[in-house]
């Protein structure tokens, strides 16, 4: 490849974005070292399946020594080294870096037409930091779990095994390489956007991308500066957080939060901007209110920066200021339900293709819809001071993450593969895992609403007392175990998908589903440099029925492209079963 | 010519004359009318041609049956009692927790309606719009990119919704914050790794066996002071509904009047260690005359036995107070300012010192608190100090010790 810019330029006025650079030759560079943003992607979601993995079997275990009351499997120690890392790896090892490094990665700079990222070696150690980061925190189960869950509140985290440390550096790192991350699509989507492409006419997984890396780059500090305190009192006894010398564990909870709730947001808004994209595609429909979809994503990240302390109802605050929190946090529910009522609102009227894809996007607004009305009995305070530290809060913020992020992320999976490796995913395989999913996510997670509101709390590695007073708590409990098996298996046949996919899998073409945002114009997988040609946008991507709204194209498109009959199968059963 | 060809088969799309709902196609301006977006050149050249969807009468019959669900449910969630979801709740144990219980039923009521619409219409939609297997691919949705007045009301009605909970919420709130009058009793909760210690007025020195449970009267407004020795606990009756933290150096308050007799958990819902999960103990809500009665036989129970026995204060002896310190506690601790510290903190200052102005279980320097610690002693990151017990303190001594500690300037 040649050296010098490809092609003739029509908008020499773009001239920074005409510079081709040569494609990287050795393993080494191109697939370990690579400053490619597609294969930093694909880094990004190899070493989070893994860590998927191995924080989905911790949390199987947690619910196998949940199946009697007295505890089956585990001591004590074990089992709250167990729930802590599966906690802290889900959230931190797992779901950000996939829904900002591996699909914010892969699909944003695709879709506002840009080469890479502003700054891809940044990128390339945004993303080396996270294996580092994850196997430390890993590594801190071997050094003495870290055991106080996911939140690490002290002073039981000053006092708790040497592991924590690890952990406070392993989640230190992974703040570094999400603030740089955030720092550089920041950048991009400011400033790399192709000729046309406005602010009212960039994809929704994009305005998505932009608010979740805001709230990335202003957030994380407040967490970095807390794990900072709490590293120094663990290890040099600066007493931050002790009342006895002046500190204050309050003050963790205060900034631990405000970095946290934030934290939400990053990882259900790119699901959001996942779910937008794939429910106009498979309807073959506008997206419906795309500025009310775009603006509210920007609403729910400013107002998250200012409700953190709803976590902390019964942590001890001065009453009144209870309310500005309680009430803010209820605000949120407007823009989210604008959201909701827009993405039903796709639906109507439409075509709809039920792939794989579509269906994760579809349990998506079902579950999501769920986990978003027990976040208003959380929020009203006097509803918390009875679910607060229960089951029913480990229920509520699994609908949302599980039943919000990883469905959005298995959605964007199924939706975008084809884009990386340039063939299809097994429907049928796909279909088995979205059912296994869809029931073993509900069953497990249900009943912890009654489990937690009955009595149960969180973090119990045996519950005899709670057996005692509520009978049914076995039998809840060994219900959600065994629809986590489920949930589970599930697991295996999602991977045997991909790889096998990979050779085994119906050939794409460009634009399997019929798409029309910026990546599905070009040739899947994309060439090293996206475009040779920097397209120019004339509209919006969702309008189905008009001419695609894009000129310069390197590939002679399709102006109304059309989904492969490969990649639709529509088995009749399936839009009736989603009643289940 | 691709052009061409493709906005004929585009003429297929949208909904044909075969659709589903047996009406014919109205104009193009349905109620949901197509709006233009794109104005780029190449739209002009091809115009598809699309045949909108109605609102038409399948949709008003599914939102009449949604809405039927939704009235049979709302009667369903009002009429169940809530011991379904909530434990006790028929018993009313406690004034705040019906007022927490109202909140969740009229909650639920909200949500359930929310709920049953958004799915109810996914379904309907998912059925009613999925694409038919004889269909050619290149069939697309009616196409529409917003509708203002829809979307204005969806913004209104939910924030209406919001602003009726958070109303209901506030109003609660303020109940469960300043509802209960002026507490007739206050029992002040300590959690320890991992039990609670319970402190009641007129036992002037601490009731702290930590296996025992606690003793509440019925009808009696109650505050509960909860704070903690060491790490962060909570105190939680899952039947009264109230839940608050206990903090090292801080203390909440809950406040209620319990109404029902019985024996319930306590429970910390805060991870607090190893034994976390095993850190409980039991609430007897008694009548008032039965609670007297233990207080009254506590009083005695205390008085008798030397060592648990109360505590009279103002009998102590400062010069005899001095001459014990000399002997148990020299060895630990100075006099002299806070700072100066042999193992504990210096004792010159103990009551007057601005920069430490409470004792280091958070509580005020006040005699009695003072005396609790030397009965219990106290375990913190410092160190631990022994109890009455291990130092071989007796009541007499206590008084004395903190006559003592009391005078000093």
């Amino acid at each position: 490849m040649s050296t010098t810019a490809i092609g003739d330029h029509e908008h020499e006025e773009h001239g920074a974005h005409d510079h081709i650079h040569p494609a990287p030759e050795g393993f080494i560079r191109k697939y370990v070292f690579s400053i490619d943003h597609k294969v930093i992607a694909v880094q990004y979601f190899a070493v989070g399946f893994l860590f998927f993995a191995i924080a989905g079997l911790l949390a199987e275990l947690v619910r196998i020594q949940l199946l009697v009351p007295t505890g089956a499997i585990m001591d004590n120690n074990t089992y709250n080294g167990v729930y802590t890392l599966h906690g802290s790896a889900m959230v931190w090892m797992v779901i950000i870096p996939l829904v900002t490094g591996a699909f914010g990665n892969l699909v944003m700079p695709l879709q506002i037409g840009a080469r890479d990222v502003a700054f891809p070696w940044l990128n390339m150690i945004s993303f080396w930091i996270f294996p580092v980061a994850g196997a430390v925190l890993f590594c801190s189960f071997l050094a003495g779990a870290p055991d106080a869950g996911w939140t690490e509140y002290p002073p039981i985290s000053v006092q708790g095994p040497p592991g924590t440390s690890l952990w406070c550096i392993a989640i230190f790192l992974i703040g570094i390489s999400s603030t740089m991350t955030g720092l550089n699509f920041m950048v991009t989507i400011v400033k790399m956007r192709c000729p046309g492409m406005t602010w009212t006419r960039m994809p929704l997984f994009t305005w998505a991308t932009f608010a979740t890396a805001l709230m990335n780059m202003v957030a994380t500090v407040a967490l970095s500066g807390a794990l900072l305190a709490l590293f120094l009192e663990r290890q040099f006894n600066v007493p931050f957080y002790d009342p006895a010398r002046g500190g204050s564990p309050v003050l963790w909870q205060h900034m631990f939060w405000f970095y946290s709730h934030p934290a939400v947001y990053i990882m259900i808004l790119p699901a959001f901007g996942i779910i937008s994209e794939v429910l106009p595609v498979f309807s073959r429909k506008p997206i419906f209110g795309y500025k009310m979809i775009a603006f509210s994503s920007m609403a729910i990240a400013l107002l998250g920066f200012t409700v953190w302390a709803h976590h902390m109802f019964t942590s001890g605050m001065a009453p009144w200021l209870q309310l500005p929190f309680m009430l803010i946090t209820m605000v949120i529910a407007v823009p989210t339900g604008i959201k909701i009522f827009s993405w039903v609102a796709t639906l109507w009227g439409g075509r709809i293709h039920f792939s794989t894809a579509m269906l994760f996007a579809t349990a998506f607004l079902i579950t999501f819809t769920f986990g978003g009305i027990t976040g208003i009995f959380l929020a009203s305070v006097p509803a918390d001071l009875q679910a607060h530290g229960t089951y029913f809060v480990v229920a509520h913020f699994h609908y949302v993450l599980f039943g919000g992020s990883v469905m959005g992320i298995f959605a964007g999976l199924y939706y975008w593969y084809p884009k990386v490796t340039g063939r299809l995913m097994s429907e049928k395989l796909g279909k088995l895992h979205f059912w296994m999913t869809f029931i073993g996510f509900n069953g497990t997670f249900l009943p912890m609403h009654w489990l937690g509101l009955e009595g149960m709390p969180r973090r119990y590695a045996t519950y005899v007392a709670f057996a005692q007073s509520y009978p049914m708590a076995q039998f809840w409990n060994d219900f959600a175990t065994c629809s986590s098996f489920i949930m589970a298996l599930a697991l295996p046949v999602v991977l045997f998908n991909m790889f096998w996919s990979l050779r085994h899998g119906v050939r794409a073409g460009n634009n399997p589903w019929g798409a029309r945002t910026l990546e599905w114009m070009i040739s899947s997988p994309p060439p090293y440099y996206n475009f040779k040609n920097i397209p120019i946008v004339l509209g919006l991507p969702y309008d189905f029925g008009e001419p695609l709204p894009y000129r310069n194209l390197d590939h002679e498109t399709d102006p109304y492209p059309t989904p492969l009959p490969a990649s639709i199968h529509t088995p009749p059963a399936v839009p009736a079963g989603a009643g289940v | 010519m691709l052009a061409c060809r493709q906005a004929q088969e585009v003429q297929h799309g949208g909904r044909d004359t075969k659709s589903p709902h047996g009406e014919p196609p109205e104009s193009a301006a349905g109620v949901w009318g197509a709006t233009p977006h794109i104005k780029g050149e190449m739209a002009q050249t091809v115009t598809p041609q699309h045949q909108p969807v109605r609102v038409d009468r399948t949709f008003w019959l599914v939102t009449l049956g949604l809405t039927i669900i939704n009235v049979i449910l709302t009667v369903v969630i009002i009429a169940l009692p809530m011991d379904y979801l909530l434990p006790g709740a028929s018993l009313h144990v406690a004034d705040r927790g019906d007022d927490i219980d109202f909140l969740y039923k009229f909650m639920s009521v909200f949500g359930n309606a929310i709920f049953v619409y958004v799915v109810g219409y996914i379904i309907y939609f998912a059925i009613a719009f999925r694409r038919r297997p004889d269909e050619p691919l290149t069939t697309i949705g009616v196409q529409i990119h917003d509708q203002p007045k829809l979307e204005l009301w969806w913004t209104i009605v939910p924030s209406i919704l919001i602003i009726i909970l958070g109303a209901m919420s506030v109003r609660v709130w303020y109940s469960v914050q300043f509802g209960t009058g002026a507490p007739a009793l206050t029992v002040e909760v300590i959690g320890h790794q991992f039990n609670y210690e319970f402190r009641y007025p007129g036992l002037s020195d601490s009731y702290f066996s930590t296996t025992a449970p606690m003793h509440l009267p019925v009808g009696r407004s109650v505050r509960v002071l909860v704070t903690s020795a060491d790490v962060i606990h909570s105190f939680w009756v899952p039947e009264i509904r109230l839940k608050a933290d206990a903090v090292p150096g801080l203390v909440q308050n809950l406040n209620f009047t319990p109404q029902h007799a019985g024996t319930f958990d306590i429970v910390c819902t805060e991870f607090c260690g190893v034994n976390h999960s095993r850190m409980q103990a039991k609430l007897i809500i008694q009548s008032a005359d039965d609670f007297t009665d233990w207080l009254d036989g506590m009083k005695k129970q205390q008085a008798s036995s030397g060592g648990g026995g109360v505590v009279a204060l103002a009998a102590g002896d400062p010069n005899a107070g001095k001459a014990l310190f000399a002997q148990k506690c020299s060895v630990c601790h100075q006099i002299a300012p806070f700072d100066q510290k042999l193992v504990g903190p210096g004792l010159l200052h103990l009551t007057d010192d601005p920069q430490h102005p409470t004792l280091v279980t958070g509580q005020s320097p006040t005699p009695d608190h003072i005396a609790a610690i030397l009965h219990n002693g106290f375990t913190g990151p410092i160190g631990t100090m022994p109890n009455q017990a291990a130092n071989g303190l007796s009541a007499g001594d206590i008084a004395n010790l903190v006559a003592y500690l009391v005078s000093l300037k």
